[in-house]
């Protein structure tokens, strides 16, 4: 039998520079006041991680575990549920077109497709070569009367078509 | 109102009145509409006394399962012996619906205020409001109500919190919902126990939807017989409901209409009819977790949860998705199984290789290397994966495959038979 | 009938129940195996496999059995069509991606998919021959446990092991669907004290053990009740040999001492009952020569003589991995004599398993311990060997770590032979504890009985019996009637306070405590 060694996303020679300092940890803190229990803050945590670096390394998640008191194992787990967090990193404008059926006979896979083009992604998923494009498909974004929406890092624009798409590339390179 | 269309005359506009008005946003524009004078009834009324004034309305749960909401409150302990919890449940991820979205981004103060009365009904000091990850500018437009309420003081001592989500459709299950609060892998939990019993960390906890809370101020200022009278067809279904219309018509959007409203005036007059050139084909009522109707039947089918029942369906979200005759009901149907596919959540067997193993079949039969055999499998699969798992996200997926299979057998064999082309590649 | 008991019906079986009682559980005592993967009575329930569905009457849908309780009046049907066809459907959805490796993989014999496969499974997969199954590469977990996730079926027994039984959630569920595997964080290993168990609980060849890794067919392993001899929690255990070669040490319930699991030091602790380098004939030094090999008639005389002729001190040095039966036949061989025991104990450090209680890898890494000091044997091994240079005579059982210097007659009773013991004037070879049947004390003075799993090697005979016929030899009262390891605990329960009222009959497989229990020992 084969045998892999761990795949490692984080290489980890630098030292470590914790996410949790200063204002972020002012941030975690009032966010631990929110819930009875430590682990209660783990979502919110993570959202702060990704805001602040972009993503989520292996060595983020053991800091989260010991700010939280839980195991990099558990916290693990819960972050690569949630397909909202990034396991490595991304394109600086992330785009997110949902082509779930709604939207789909709406036309939402040519929307994908001007995307990929436009943007120089070329792939689903692959960061564009200029590291500014990831586009991705997913699931309903909860806005079907107003297809397709597009999801751009935090922005979320309604009513995307083909012929959008340039002027809309445009706008965020 | 249909936003972004204005309202139709044949709406009944209740908690969409104020969409597309930016100044029902703010705690002073609010108040000025009327706002918070339910909280402040609430406030001279006994919890049990609130929980009553609900169940008389009739007013069932606008997330899916339409279970009435005044019962499901009643169901907290009276005695309080522990801290009790409200979930709001912002996680709309039911693909074809989109009305929680317009509720929190046009009317925060109505969820807030529905959100506090309910948890005054309930005894709850803390309340969680589960809003999905993708919804940034609702996110951000209840985050702005939330600190204008708490700097006026609105809510006294009760605790609202936002909670943002991070991509999981299967959250919108109250007991994954409540694991996800808690900081876990969102898993929907065995029953029993129940949430009111043993809830999130593991104290008595009620989950409403968005809109069912957003239906609770009005039903006190206008008194609870009001909303009963708001009924077209069955007794039993009460209220106003906002049905979420996307796909193949002239004017998506959302439309506010009492219970019992005829889905086809809905389709031909208030969504301005098909596109030009083209006829209705098919047309899931209720988000796509709930059987598909042809046309016949979407035709004469009426808006409760009687008439979608009475018709082989479900009303569901009210997420209404409409296909015309150029819609390729095979790709749909599997576009729909792969959703499902991708937000299982893994623990039961029927789901995690269920899911994937329909959406595979389906591919293959859109790659043209479709067998024979395969629709008595996917049947058999369907059946396979429903009534046996943990949540319903399972049968979920099969309701669109045995309804589309057998309301649209013929377009499946046509890939089958090789008598159309493939879209796929295997 | 008991107050208070559940009445129902299960597979046309009246059967009764405290309430609160599960319906899997309930169902055992009507003989009925629901067939299960994720359910295990040492874990929280999870009810996630869904292979437990039954149908129960008046119910609206088909109930997993592990997760319902007893209800008066409930009527039960594991057989039926439906709860069949469920299971047929569960089973088949767990075979589309699970590789066809049992002609490789280590589960195969003991391996429950096989099993309820065989049972009630298809005879012919309708999954397509045209989906890859997935294919990812196996992973080292840790020091011993190795992960298989193509042929994992998510059952979760181990993720749940790790975070509500040891209380260290070093093992997760990660991503989602059917890209689900079990998933440990890089910077992690498997090496918690307790880890191995998962092993045992997998109900695949998912989790492997390095081990154990193609070393045996399951079918060809026989299987012997045992109890550990890491330390003196004493650990039931199953010996699993091959071909008369211990290969496999697994956990053997039991309620009372470690419910459903052994730790990973217990369960490593086997290769040394297979060593190669045994005694496996009498020895005797005739006069300036070395020791020789001779029969047992002529080392018992020899050794019936050194202690016939024996005025004076006797030391006994003893290894506390020797039976319950040994030590006090030692003991009452001394009789007479100014007695002096002790036994050699090696200490290591604690590992508790966190989720049960009163269940560690205790300091004292030895099973007997407890009944040696009950048959007052002292823990100051320095001291007996200080006694022993001017004994009389010295008798051995079994493995000194050091060398024994005595101006009297050195007997030695021993499985191997050390340096420090080739002055010995008898050097008589005992079985282990592989190869014999006796007893250990635990620490919480619980008598278990082990049984014997393989023949000891060339004439090595049991320490009961050498030591019975030594008795027998010197004409002792009652030595005849010492015919085997019962009647020597017998014997010893009728003249040794603490074990009053016991008898190698009502020990059973589970053991049984001494009376009244003692607190434990360190």
């Amino acid at each position: 039998m084969s045998v892999s060694a761990h795949p490692t996303h984080d290489a980890g020679t630098e030292p470590y520079q914790p996410v949790f300092t200063g204002k972020v940890l002012e941030e975690l803190q009032a966010l631990l006041g929110r819930y009875p229990t430590k682990q209660g803050a783990l979502l919110p945590a993570l959202w702060l991680v990704q805001q602040q670096r972009g993503w989520i390394s292996d060595r983020n998640m053991t800091e989260v575990a010991a700010v939280l008191g839980l195991t990099p194992a558990y916290v693990k787990g819960v972050v690569t549920f949630y397909t909202m967090y990034h396991q490595h990193p991304v394109g600086q404008n992330f785009v997110q077109v949902c082509t779930t059926s709604p939207c789909n006979i709406c036309g939402a896979e040519d929307v994908v497709r001007a995307l990929l083009q436009a943007t120089g992604a070329k792939e689903l998923g692959a960061t564009s070569p200029d590291g500014k494009w990831t586009v991705i498909e997913v699931e309903c974004l909860g806005a079907c009367g107003f297809a397709t929406p597009v999801l751009i890092n935090d922005d979320f624009l309604e009513s995307v078509s083909p012929e959008k798409v340039p002027e809309l590339v445009q706008r965020y390179r | 109102m249909g936003y972004p269309h204005k309202a139709h005359r044949k709406e009944t506009t209740v908690l969409s009145k104020y969409f597309g008005d930016p100044e029902a946003r703010s705690y002073k524009g609010w108040v000025k509409r009327g706002g918070y004078e339910a909280w402040r009834q609430a406030l001279t009324l006994a919890p049990a006394a609130i929980t009553d004034l609900v169940k008389e309305s009739g007013l069932r749960g606008r997330g899916g399962a339409g279970f009435p909401t005044g019962l499901k409150w009643s169901f907290m302990p009276k005695e309080k012996k522990k801290p009790h919890y409200l979930c709001v449940n912002a996680d709309e991820s039911e693909p074809g619906t989109f009305k929680d979205r317009e509720i929190m981004r046009w009317t925060p103060h109505a969820l807030l205020e529905g959100t506090a009365i309910a948890m005054r009904a309930i005894q709850a000091e803390v309340g969680y409001i589960y809003i999905r990850g993708e919804f940034t500018e609702p996110y951000a437009i209840m985050g702005q109500a939330l600190a204008e309420a708490n700097a006026a003081r609105a809510f006294g001592d009760l605790k609202i919190h936002l909670h943002r989500g991070a991509g999981a459709y299967i959250c919108g299950e109250e007991t994954a919902l409540m694991n996800s609060i808690e900081g876990k892998r969102g898993n929907p939990r065995i029953k029993p126990p129940f949430p009111a019993a043993f809830g999130v960390f593991g104290m008595p906890t009620t989950i409403n939807n968005v809109e069912t809370l957003a239906a609770v101020p009005p039903i006190l200022t206008n008194g609870p017989a009001w909303y009963k009278k708001l009924s077209l067809s069955n007794p039993k279904s009460t209220g106003t409901k906002l049905f979420s219309v996307c796909g193949h018509v002239q004017k998506p959007g959302n439309y506010e209409l009492t219970m019992g409203f005829p889905l086809k005036d809905l389709l031909y007059e208030l969504c301005g009819g098909m596109r030009p050139g083209r006829t209705l084909k098919a047309c899931i009522p209720g988000g796509s977790s709930v059987p598909i109707l042809d046309r016949a039947e979407t035709e004469a089918c009426l808006l409760d949860y009687e008439g979608a029942v009475e018709r082989g369906t479900m009303l569901g979200s009210g997420g209404v998705i409409v296909f015309d005759d150029s819609a390729d009901m095979v790709y749909q149907i599997m576009r729909l199984a792969r959703f499902y596919a991708h937000e299982s959540c893994a623990q039961c067997t029927q789901c995690r290789e269920g899911t994937a193993w329909t959406t595979k079949i389906l591919e293959r039969i859109l790659a043209g290397q479709g067998k024979a055999t395969d629709l008595d499998l996917l049947l058999d699969l369907s059946d396979n994966m429903t009534g046996k798992t943990i949540c319903v996200l399972s049968d979920s997926c099969a309701a669109p495959v045995v309804s589309g299979i057998k309301k649209f057998r013929g377009e499946f064999e046509d890939y089958i038979a090789g008598r159309r082309r493939p879209v796929m590649v295997a | 009938m008991a107050d208070g008991a559940v009445n129902l019906t299960i597979d046309g079986m009246p059967v009764s129940a405290p309430p609160g009682t599960l319906l899997i559980e309930a169902a055992k005592q009507a003989g009925v195996l629901v067939p299960h993967y994720c359910y295990h009575p040492g874990l929280p329930v999870a009810g996630l496999c869904r292979m437990c569905l039954v149908e129960v009457e008046k119910a609206p849908k088909l109930q997993i059995a592990c997760a319902t309780q007893v209800a008066e009046g409930m009527v039960v049907h594991t057989q039926s069509a439906q709860a069949k066809s469920a299971r047929m459907g569960v089973l088949e959805l767990l075979l589309i991606n699970h590789p066809l490796d049992c002609p490789i993989c280590d589960q195969a014999g003991e391996c429950e998919l096989q099993d309820f496969t065989f049972q009630e499974g298809r005879p012919a997969t309708r999954y397509s021959p045209d989906y890859a199954k997935r294919f990812n590469p196996v992973e080292d977990f840790g020091p011993d446990v190795l992960y298989v996730p193509n042929r994992c079926i998510l059952c979760t027994r181990c993720v749940r092991f790790m975070e509500d039984v040891t209380k260290e959630p070093v093992l997760n569920v990660s991503e989602r669907g059917d890209r689900a595997f079990i998933g440990i964080h890089p910077e992690a290993r498997l090496d918690h004290p307790w880890a191995g168990n998962v092993v045992d609980l997998c109900p695949v060849g998912s989790l492997l053990s390095k081990d154990f890794l193609h070393k045996a067919r399951a079918w060809e392993l026989d299987k012997t009740a045992s109890v550990c001899t890491g330390c003196s929690q004493g650990c039931n255990v199953t010996l699993d040999t091959r071909d008369n070669v211990v290969v496999r040490v697994r956990p053997r319930p039991n309620l009372l001492v470690n419910r459903y699991f052994i730790c990973d030091h217990g369960r490593m602790n086997y290769r040394w009952m297979n060593r190669g380098d045994r005694i496996e004939a009498p020895l005797v030094k005739r006069a300036g020569a070395e020791l020789q090999a001779v029969d047992w008639d002529e080392a018992l005389e020899r050794t019936a003589g050194l202690l016939r002729g024996a005025g004076g001190r006797a030391v006994t040095l003893a290894s506390p991995r020797m039976s319950t039966e040994a030590l006090f036949l030692m003991r009452e061989l001394c009789a007479g004599l100014d007695w002096t025991g002790a036994v050699q104990i090696v200490m290591g450090e604690e590992a508790p398993l966190a989720g049960v209680p009163n269940l560690a890898l205790r300091p004292e890494r030895a099973p007997n311990g407890t009944a040696a000091e009950l048959l007052g044997y002292g823990r100051d091994y320095a001291a007996a060997l200080q006694a022993a240079e001017s004994a009389a005579v010295v008798l051995v059982l079994d493995e000194p770590e050091v060398t024994i210097r005595t101006a009297g007659a050195l007997i030695y009773l021993g499985t191997v032979l050390p340096e420090g013991a080739r002055d010995a004037a008898v050097v008589l070879p005992i079985a282990n504890v592989a190869e014999e049947e006796g007893t250990f004390v635990n620490r919480d003075g619980r008598v278990q009985r082990y049984f014997q799993a393989k023949p000891a090697p060339g004439m090595a005979r049991p320490a009961w019996w050498v030591l019975a016929e030594l008795l027998t030899a010197l004409g002792r009262e009652g030595g005849e009637s010492l015919t085997g390891p019962g009647a020597a605990f017998d014997r010893l329960a009728r003249s040794v306070g603490p074990f009053a009222g016991l008898s190698y009959a009502s020990l059973g497989a589970a053991g049984q405590a001494i009376t009244p229990a003692i607190g434990a020992t360190a």
